[in-house]
């Protein structure tokens, strides 16, 4: 008897028993369906965050700043070391050291990080926002290469600027994303929301006003022992820029928000009258020379990572990086996963009971058919053979239902989920199948299977003819 | 010479209490010969037969089949032995129930190593040659008592054995039925050539159509008669 024999005699001892069979099945769909949905859980929390990374350049990139940001330092309360470092001459991020460091081998480029806060109008349209400066050349790469309609700006010194498509949204525009249609909730219409053709807003005037100190009535003010009040201590700036592109909506775990709702020129940017923390600095000590609270910098590579470090760390700088956080959020993400896995695999455990259970009552019901397949000639090898089948067959079945079962849960759950927690109205898919979750997930049920049928089989092997073949 | 046993003994246990079964039974059976064992309920003569069958392991002696020793053999070699040396048929048919006539031999042919697509054609011819061509797709149930063992005979056949041990195979017929499967296993006998040992309670039938006839009592044999002894 060879192998394709004993499959189908499994295959048709299964179909003899149909409805015991399919009970059996159940448990083992449910077990599988209930493995895979967690597990997908996991990894598409996992998948959103890294895809999110990615999409933002986070893993190419390093924010470099004068100081140390040790945050489990500071949170454990030790400021020992932190004395001695403060004693450090401290290298300032200006000018002529963003040069040195742009040109540090593997360094695609680097930008000082300016932000400030603007309020921008539109139309008519007003909004609070933090606009970034950022040179042309970031135009190449991503996120910033995901336009929605129109370019980046082509020099750093131009008069435009780039919006995200979340910044219209927030002032009740709607820019059209075909590839990213938006669900409008019933709050959104009645607060008046407003779909436009995204190529209609390009060339448009942006009013940006910023504000900046007085610094003449500001010491006028303090010598005279007055506190400045606001009208006289700020002055606000208004600048002209035409939208040249809109960014599309990016992905729903991005962390997009601190690097501001608008795109700025570098050059454009730095000429804009603005209340950044530099410029509070430039304000009490003119001779200090320009200097940045952060710096960007971008590699060719995510393999220069770690010389760019060394390097830059050479000069006296601090890098902190998303990437160096990688391995513990990876980390982090297999102790979710296997934590789920395992509340998952209990379901199939019970499940391979079940198979257990179904087996050794299905080996009592043929005990007589057993003897009479050994009187004929089979061996032990074949009848053990045909019940391991048996059982891996229900495995194999039940994992293809189970992954399905699994897969409907989760669109069911992701549906509800996303209707309950709109997230900006865009759908997130909060679940991942990815191959090996399927190929895992089917040898994984398999594997249980053929040991839960492990000892029946045996056992079906070891009847004894001369018993079961007695007169009833 | 077919078969050879020499001093074969078998006891059972029940828990430390022995119950000898079989005590040191020698006899010898030629190739195409017609042998019957007779002898009262609990003599022996099932076990006996179940050790030449390979389906039970002797305690002491050998079974020689064909010069092999049963008694000596893996449980594999044992499985091979039943497949392909001897045929078994019994008093209550022991045909699977929810097969067919087809089904049923088709098994047997399927552990014979026959090829799936010879299969179908094998089981016919002979499901044939027992007389139940007509019979073929019918399940045990839908069959008389006479043709279910014919059916039975038909298997035992299948993988063309040298040897057919049928334990008590009219028991549950009436005597019309008996005596037409007593001539076909006489007729496999003469025109086939296959050896028959056969455990019947009929002496009067096991005289007239065996080569031999063995008697067991309480596990031994009393005496062998010859056909030739009978008048
Ligand atoms: N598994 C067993 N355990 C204990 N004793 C057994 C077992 N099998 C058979 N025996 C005993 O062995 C003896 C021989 O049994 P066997 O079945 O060979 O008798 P038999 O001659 O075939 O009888 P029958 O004509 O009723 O079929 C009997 O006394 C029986 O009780
Ligand atoms: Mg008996």
């Amino acid at each position: 008897m060879n192998i394709s024999d004993m499959i189908l005699l499994a295959i048709a001892n299964l179909f003899r028993t149909k409805l015991r069979t399919t009970l059996t099945l159940l448990g083992v769909v449910i077990g599988i369906g209930a493995l895979s949905s967690m597990v997908s859980l996991g990894t598409g929390m996992q998948k959103n965050l890294t895809d999110a990374f990615l999409e933002n350049d986070l893993f190419t990139s390093y924010r470099v700043t004068t100081k140390n940001i040790d945050l489990e330092q500071i949170s454990g309360g030790n400021f020992e070391n932190m004395e001695g470092f403060l004693d450090k001459p401290q290298t300032p991020l200006t000018d002529s050291i963003i040069k040195i460091i742009s040109n540090i081998e593997g360094v695609q480029y680097a930008f000082a990080d300016i932000q400030f806060p603007v309020q921008l109008s539109l139309e008519g349209y007003d909004i609070k926002l933090n606009a970034q400066g950022l040179p042309a050349t970031s135009g190449q790469y991503k996120p910033y290469t995901n336009l929605l309609a129109g370019t980046f700006f082509q020099t750093d010194n131009e008069k435009s600027v780039v919006v995200k498509w979340e910044t219209f949204r927030k002032m009740g525009l709607v820019p059209l994303d075909k590839d990213n249609l938006v669900v409008f909730s019933r709050e959104d219409s009645l607060k008046g929301f407003k779909v436009v053709d995204p190529d209609s807003l390009l060339g448009k005037e942006l009013v940006i006003k910023s504000k900046t100190l007085n610094p003449l009535s500001l010491a006028i003010s303090t010598m005279g022992g007055k506190v400045p009040d606001e009208k006289t201590a700020f002055r606000e700036v208004e600048t002209r820029l035409h939208i040249c592109g809109i960014l599309k909506k990016s992905g729903s775990f991005a962390g997009q928000q601190f690097r501001g709702g608008i795109y700025i020129p570098m050059e454009t940017a730095d000429d804009i009258p603005k209340l950044g923390f530099s410029s509070i600095w430039d304000l009490f000590d003119e001779e200090e020379v320009d200097s940045y609270g952060s710096v960007y910098v971008r590699a060719k590579d995510i393999q220069d990572m770690e010389i760019i470090r060394k390097d830059i760390e050479a000069l006296g700088l601090h890098t902190f990086s998303i990437a160096d956080q990688l391995e513990e959020i990876k980390k982090t993400f297999l102790i979710i996963d296997s934590l789920f896995g395992a509340i998952g695999s209990v379901a199939l455990i019970i499940a391979a009971l079940g198979i257990i259970n179904t087996m050794l009552m299905s080996i009592l019901e043929r005990t007589r058919e057993i003897g009479i397949m050994k009187a004929i000639g089979g061996s032990e090898r074949e009848i053990k053979f045909i019940f391991f089948v048996e059982a891996g067959f229900i495995g194999f079945i039940g994992a293809i239902f189970g992954l399905g079962l699994g897969w409907l849960v989760t669109r069911l759950a992701n549906i509800i989920l996303n209707a309950r927690f709109p997230e900006e109205g865009i759908p997130v898919d909060l679940f991942y199948f990815p191959w090996w979750l399927l190929a895992g997930a089917t040898a994984f049920s398999i594997f249980i299977s053929l040991a839960a049928g492990l000892y029946p089989a045996i056992r079906a092997a070891r009847i004894d003819p001369v018993k079961a073949l007695r007169h009833d | 010479m077919i078969l050879r046993v020499h001093n074969l003994c078998k006891s059972y246990y029940r828990g430390k209490l022995e119950i000898p079964a079989l005590k040191n039974v020698s006899l010898d059976i030629s190739e195409g010969e017609f042998v019957s064992i007779i002898g009262k309920s609990g003599s022996g003569k099932s076990t006996l037969l179940n050790l030449i069958g390979g389906l039970d392991t002797a305690s002491s002696g050998n079974i020689f089949f064909r010069d092999q020793d049963i008694s000596a053999m893996s449980r594999k070699e044992l499985a091979r032995h039943r497949r392909f040396s001897v045929g078994m048929i019994f008093q209550s048919f022991n045909l699977i129930p929810s097969r067919t006539a087809l089904e049923n031999i088709s098994l047997a042919l399927t552990f014979g190593g026959v090829p799936r697509r010879q299969r179908k054609a094998r089981a016919e011819d002979v499901i044939r040659s027992v007389g139940l061509g007509h019979r073929i797709d019918h399940k045990p149930t839908e069959l008389s008592g006479g043709e279910a063992q014919r059916i039975a005979i038909a298997r035992a056949l299948a993988n063309n054995p040298a040897m057919v041990l049928a334990d008590e195979p009219t028991g549950n017929l009436d005597s019309v039925t008996s005596s037409e499967i007593i001539d076909l296993l006489q007729e496999l006998n003469q025109k086939k050539g296959i050896s028959i040992l056969m455990i019947t309670h009929d002496q009067e039938t096991a005289s007239r159509i065996s080569n031999k006839v063995i008697r067991l009592v309480d596990g031994s044999i009393a005496n062998e008669q010859g056909k030739t002894s009978m008048p």
